[in-house]
């Protein structure tokens, strides 16, 4: 320990533990973070990172245990505390006003005159700019920038407070691996002069390419810091994950059957023209999983949209056992047998305040399996709830509580309990493991194989390669809303299709037929 | 048939038209402001009430006009900062506070003037109003003079709010941020912005113009409370402000249109004319939900308006 | 994970409770019972504000609460009076209920009250001077129901259309039917042998039969009763129920699976007015026998308040409908008694609906101890 020079710490979290209603996000956490380096935080979704980063900025407040800057303990109640003591964060939900410039973005929470000065905030910004090299025009709207550019809008606003640490919450998940490679560079060159990085991520190559030291945490606690340098990739996955698992399933090629899904020219009009589809064609067979994998925001919400039929297609045609469907109502397509599992859960597949029975049989509350002519049957819905409830291990104190009193495993099993039920000709699947732990991205990983080989076609979209390796038969690439690449899961690559992912061609001979 | 015209540009029509603009500027524009920072508060009705009475009863009874505008005012913000409690700090849900605001802002305003006004059956009380401030010389303009400078200072007050507000919100860090907490509250906060503050400081604002309406209506007008003294006009505020898009010059425009219109039917009763005058009173409320099914692709709404906020809640 | 549970109300400077080792924790279940605590809870603190108010006055407040219950409840006669106020309350808080329901803020119940009474005497001067009283009753009601339902139709079909708030173009209409019953009372509709803004008083075969003889308790109130369960049954048993309770939870995955939310929301707010408009026919049928313009007593716009108060179940809108009809036939007794303005009914009214309100915010909340005090 020298004074305040290099490697001295600057911000410590010593037995801090964070509670919320039926969780313990953070248990009795305690780690340093040295000055002027690349501190990542790993641990799998649900391991209690962002909680943690949320308590450093001031977003919560722990319910035990100190937080110290330079030494000194600081207490903050508000993120206005954690600006005010030099700290930074860019969340990994963005915090953009959509309507207004990046400029009044930027300005905005900046303490100075009444008057805003927008020209010296303007220069400051641009000298900002031209210091990381970062490219964007300060007056657009920033709703109307692409989601990588706005991850650098958001640090910006970091850096314009002349925070001393900035805190990075899943930064590369919006990015192509080329913008990854940009964003590390800059933070390496960020932390050379001076500035602390704390990251977050749940990528361990990420990990090894970017930290100097590296604290893994494990169902809210810490596994361990280590110099990144003497840790390797696998040390930090058993740390991770608490065993060594393998997360293979087991997929026996099943052989594959009748098409099923037959997508053909499809284009899909996004109001922002981000995320749009461009001339998407694709094929899922009975007995197939078909991965599309792809860096999140080029396309695959609106591919999962207009599938479902939340989304209209603006052309082409989305044929299933033969019958053109995308003309048809959501209700409509579910008739066809067409079940669907979204990606964000809670928000697009789950009624929280319903009774777990009711959410069961949502969509088919019309069905004559649940009633007749408008009415409902409480008897069949309660035996159909017993039945899920038994076939999907779903814990839960009894089939009429509230969902939200649920676990994220748990809703995702009710969803998939549902989806299944009818015997799908075919499942739209997207993000399908997302925040689940361990055990849950088993099961419903499993199920899906099986599902597979009940003779269902799989459509799956998914932001995670391991997942897209290991279950798909085919992987297709999705980049800025057109199908760049199709190829089968014994020759696929991560590096062809890293390839793909960032919008480089395949060579000729790979292209999709 | 050439009365109904002539009412159209009659000088007298014109300055009621402005008169009768004045207190639906004042409520529209605090509420506008109010909902920039996304709060839609539906209690202006009320509000106008209470400060008519607040006025009026002071204005009568300290035999002060100026006290009595000060009351009304006061009254105003007291009631907005029961809504910024409701709304702000525990979260009610908008729509239905505003409307507790209206019940319990009209029946208290009116259980008081029974309690300090017990029912005689003679004649209502009345207050002093305050008289026409004529702008000396720009008065005398012919036509002119007497359409737009021979009004209440209140009025002039009215209209230079406008100015004085757009450069307030778009040109200072304050008004860009208030503007910025009606679009995305969790982003203010993150950016140690207090979104509660930001509101209670938007709906006093709110509750000051309404309360200048309030005053407007009792010690400028009339001088005179009454239950339905405020006659709908926190509603056609609201409307006001959809009308105008949020924006100021459009408000302005749309309070002059709505007051013109009122002022011209008024014109038609007063002549007995046979016109069916109700239908020139709902001319605003039909437009104004046009306004809403036109303006829909470039609405100025705030994006976070009537959601409340609640940190870590995304 | 945490984030969505995870939540402490109010923002930095709204942290008011969160100081000295305690803390506000959001619980996952809200029990019924803490519901019929925080209703009783603020209905008692809303009356104890208002003592204050009488007290100030240098009035008695045990005096003047014994007249307001004995007004209310006191006798038969009393109690008969204060269901006839309840009646139209039933429905409006029915159809505002309904609305809420699927978070459909139909604000419009006033005006769909008004158009559901003109449906009503629209109908009875076509046909009441050909039909039985035992027919033309019934037609009435119809008529009251399909014109409250066109009129709401108006804000539902620029909802489901074009996303216009519903809460504005609800209000909107409110003014607009007023205007028109303005125009029609001055004009066409009448009475020819009167000044005021009146029909003339609609013949025998159009008046409700009485529940109770030498009462003024009509048949409109046994309609209001079984319209509860009818709504009751409708949104528990069926699957249009489903779908309105659906959408008003999360109209988002309500529509991924399927359930067209412009649909249930035009659906909605037809029902809606339905219920209004029956109000109105009630009203007409029951107790005024005229049209004229001020046949409401705030009934659309206290409706609401009586839909939240009963926590948007129709039980519990009967309750706080005949509560509020209790209330303001106790007033005008307690006005006569003691000399304490009617008014201060509302003023009890309002308090009690924000006291419920935060109670309702409140009881989602539990007050936790924090382990470490700083």
């Amino acid at each position: 320990m020298n004074g305040p020079g290099a490697n001295s710490v600057l911000l410590r979290a010593s037995g801090v533990t964070k509670r919320f209603p039926g969780v313990v996000a953070n248990d009795d956490i305690t780690l340093e973070v040295r000055r002027a380096r690349v501190h990542c935080l790993l641990g799998e979704n649900g391991a209690g990172k962002s909680t943690l980063a949320d308590l450093f900025y001031g977003v919560h407040e722990p319910d035990e245990g100190v937080i110290e800057l330079r030494g000194e303990p600081i207490h903050m109640v508000s993120p206005r505390d954690a600006i005010a003591a030099g700290i930074g964060m860019v969340r990994q939900h963005f915090e953009l006003v959509t309507p207004m410039s990046v400029l009044e973005n930027v300005v905005i929470g900046t303490r100075g005159e009444a008057k805003v000065d927008l020209r010296t905030a303007r220069d400051r910004l641009g000298e900002l700019c031209d210091l990381y090299g970062v490219e964007v025009d300060l007056d657009t709207p920033v709703g109307d920038l692409a989601v990588g550019q706005q991850q650098w809008v958001e640090i910006l606003k970091a850096l314009y407070l002349g925070c001393e640490v900035l805190i990075l919450d899943e930064p590369t998940a919006v990015l192509t691996p080329e913008g990854i490679e940009r964003l590390f560079t800059t933070l390496r060159r960020m932390a050379s002069e001076g500035l602390t990085i704390v990251l977050i991520t749940h990528k361990l190559h990420e990990v090894m390419e970017i930290s100097d030291d590296v604290t893994v945490l494990r169902r809210g606690r810490v596994v361990r810091t280590s110099l990144t340098s003497e840790v390797t990739m696998a040390d930090l996955t058993r740390m991770m994950v608490g065993r060594d698992v393998d997360l293979d399933i087991d997929v026996t090629e099943a052989s594959r059957g009748d098409l099923v899904l037959d997508v053909s020219g499809l284009d899909v009009a996004t109001e922002s023209g981000r995320g749009s589809l461009k001339q998407v064609s694709l094929r899922v067979h009975e007995r197939e999983i078909l991965g599309i994998a792809g860096v999140s925001g080029n396309g695959q919400d609106a591919l999962f949209d207009v599938l479902v039929g939340m989304q209209p297609a603006t052309a082409g045609t989305i044929v299933v056992d033969g019958q053109d469907m995308a003309e048809l109502s959501p209700a409509a397509r579910l008739d066809l047998g067409v079940a669907s599992v979204p990606a964000d859960r809670i928000h697009q597949g789950l009624m929280m305040d319903f009774r777990i029975s009711e959410n069961l049989i949502l969509g088919r509350q019309r069905s004559d399996r649940f009633g007749r002519r408008g009415w409902l049957n409480q008897n069949d819905i309660a035996r159909f709830a017993d039945d899920s409830f038994a076939n999907y291990d779903i814990a839960a104190p009894s089939t009429t509580h509230v969902t939200r009193v649920l676990s994220g495993g748990n809703l995702q099993k009710i969803v998939m309990a549902r989806e299944l039920a009818g015997q799908p000709r075919l499942l739209v699947v997207h993000q399908p493991t997302r925040g689940l732990d361990i055990g849950a991205t088993e099961y419903v990983r499993r199920r899906l194989v099986e599902e597979r080989d009940r003779g269902a076609a799989i459509l799956l979209i998914s932001e995670d390669l391991d997942e897209l390796l290991n279950l798909s038969s085919r992987i297709a690439v999705i980049f800025d809303g057109r199908i760049v690449g199709e190829v089968d899961r014994r020759d696929a690559t991560i590096d062809r299709i890293g390839m793909w992912m960032a919008g480089v061609s395949g060579a000729p001979g790979e292209a999709p037929p | 048939m050439s009365d109904v015209l002539e009412a159209l540009i009659n000088v007298g029509v014109l300055a009621s038209a402005i008169r009768i603009a004045t207190p639906l500027l004042l409520a529209a524009l605090g509420e506008m402001v109010t909902e920039r920072a996304g709060v839609l508060n539906l209690g202006i009705e009320g509000t106008i009430t209470v400060s008519a009475f607040g006025s009026f009863v002071v204005a009568d009874k300290a035999d002060s006009l100026w006290l009595g505008v000060l009351s009304g005012v006061g009254a105003g913000i007291l009631l907005s900062l029961l809504m910024a409690v409701l709304v702000s700090s525990i979260k009610v849900e908008q729509v239905v506070a505003g409307l507790a605001l209206n019940l319990f802002g009209i029946g208290m305003a009116f259980y008081l003037f029974r309690a300090v006004y017990p029912q005689t059956g003679g004649e209502m009380p009345r207050s002093d109003t305050f008289d026409f401030a004529e702008i000396p010389l720009l008065a005398d303009i012919p036509a002119v003079g007497e359409i737009v400078f021979s009004q209440h200072w209140l009025t002039y007050a009215a209209i230079g709010t406008c100015p004085a507000l757009w450069f307030a919100l778009n040109r200072t860090q304050f008004g860009l941020e208030l503007r910025s907490v009606g679009n995305n509250p969790a982003a203010c906060d993150m950016r140690g912005i207090s979104v509660t503050r930001m509101q209670y400081l938007a709906l006093a604002f709110g509750g000051l113009m309404a309360g200048l309406a309030g005053a407007f209506l009792s010690v400028f007008l009339s001088g005179l409370f009454f239950v339905d003294v405020a006659a709908g006009r926190g509603w056609i505020a609201l409307a006001i402000v959809i009308f105008g898009n949020w924006r100021i010059g459009r408000i302005l425009a749309g309070s002059l249109l709505f007051g013109y219109l009122d002022a011209y039917q008024l014109s038609l009763q007063a002549r007995g004319l046979e016109v069916p005058h109700q239908l020139l009173l709902a001319l605003p409320f039909a437009l104004t939900i046009a306004a809403l099914v036109v303006n829909r692709r470039r609405s100025q709404e705030p994006l976070h308006l009537g959601v409340p906020y609640f940190r870590g809640e995304r | 994970m945490s984030t969505d549970m995870s939540t402490t109300p109010g923002s930095s400077s709204g942290s008011l409770l969160r100081r000295g080792g305690w803390r506000l924790e959001k619980r996952l279940e809200v029990k019924p019972w803490h519901e019929v605590v925080t209703l009783v809870g603020a209905f008692i603190v809303g009356l104890a504000l208002c003592s204050i108010l009488i007290a100030a006055s240098d009035k008695s407040v045990i005096d003047s609460y014994r007249a307001l219950f004995d007004g209310a409840l006191g006798s038969r006669r009393a109690i008969y009076e204060t269901l006839v106020q309840a009646t139209p309350l039933i429905f409006t808080g029915l159809a505002a209920a309904f609305a809420f329901r699927a978070r459909v803020w139909n604000i419009g119940g006033e005006g769909q009250f008004f158009a559901g009474a003109m449906g009503a005497y629209f109908v009875s001067d076509l046909w009441s001077a050909h039909l039985p009283r035992g027919v033309m009753v019934p037609v009435l009601f119809i008529g009251a129901a399909a014109a409250g339902a066109l009129w709401a139709s108006i804000a539902g079909v620029l909802k489901a259309r074009y996303d216009t708030n519903e809460i504005i173009t609800t209000v909107m209409l409110n003014f607009i039917i007023l205007l028109i019953l303005s125009y029609l009372l001055g004009d066409l509709w009448r009475s020819p042998d009167t000044f005021y803004f009146q029909t003339v008083t609609l013949p025998e075969s159009t008046h409700l039969p009485l529940m109770i003889d030498g009462s003024r308790l009509h048949w409109g109130f046994g309609i209001a009763l079984a319209m509860a369960v009818v709504v009751y049954v409708v949104l528990r048993r069926t699957a249009l129920g489903y779908e309105v309770r659906g959408v008003g939870i999360n109209r988002t995955a309500g529509s991924y699976k399927g359930i067209s939310v412009p649909r249930v929301t035009v659906l909605v707010m037809a029902i809606s007015g339905a219920l209004a408009g029956l109000a109105g026919a009630a009203e007409l049928a029951g107790v005024h026998h005229r049209l004229q313009l001020d046949i409401s007593n705030n009934f659309g716009f206290v409706g609401i308040i009586i839909a939240l108060i009963g926590r948007l179940h129709p039980a519990g809108v009967v309750v706080s409908a005949i509560a509020f009809g209790a209330l303001v036939n106790g007033a005008v007794t307690m006005q006569i008694q003691t000399g304490i303005p009617a008014a201060l009914v509302d003023v009890i009214q309002g308090l009690s609906l924000i006291f419920v309100l935060t109670g309702a915010v409140a009881v989602r909340y539990r007050l936790q101890r924090t382990s470490s005090d700083e």
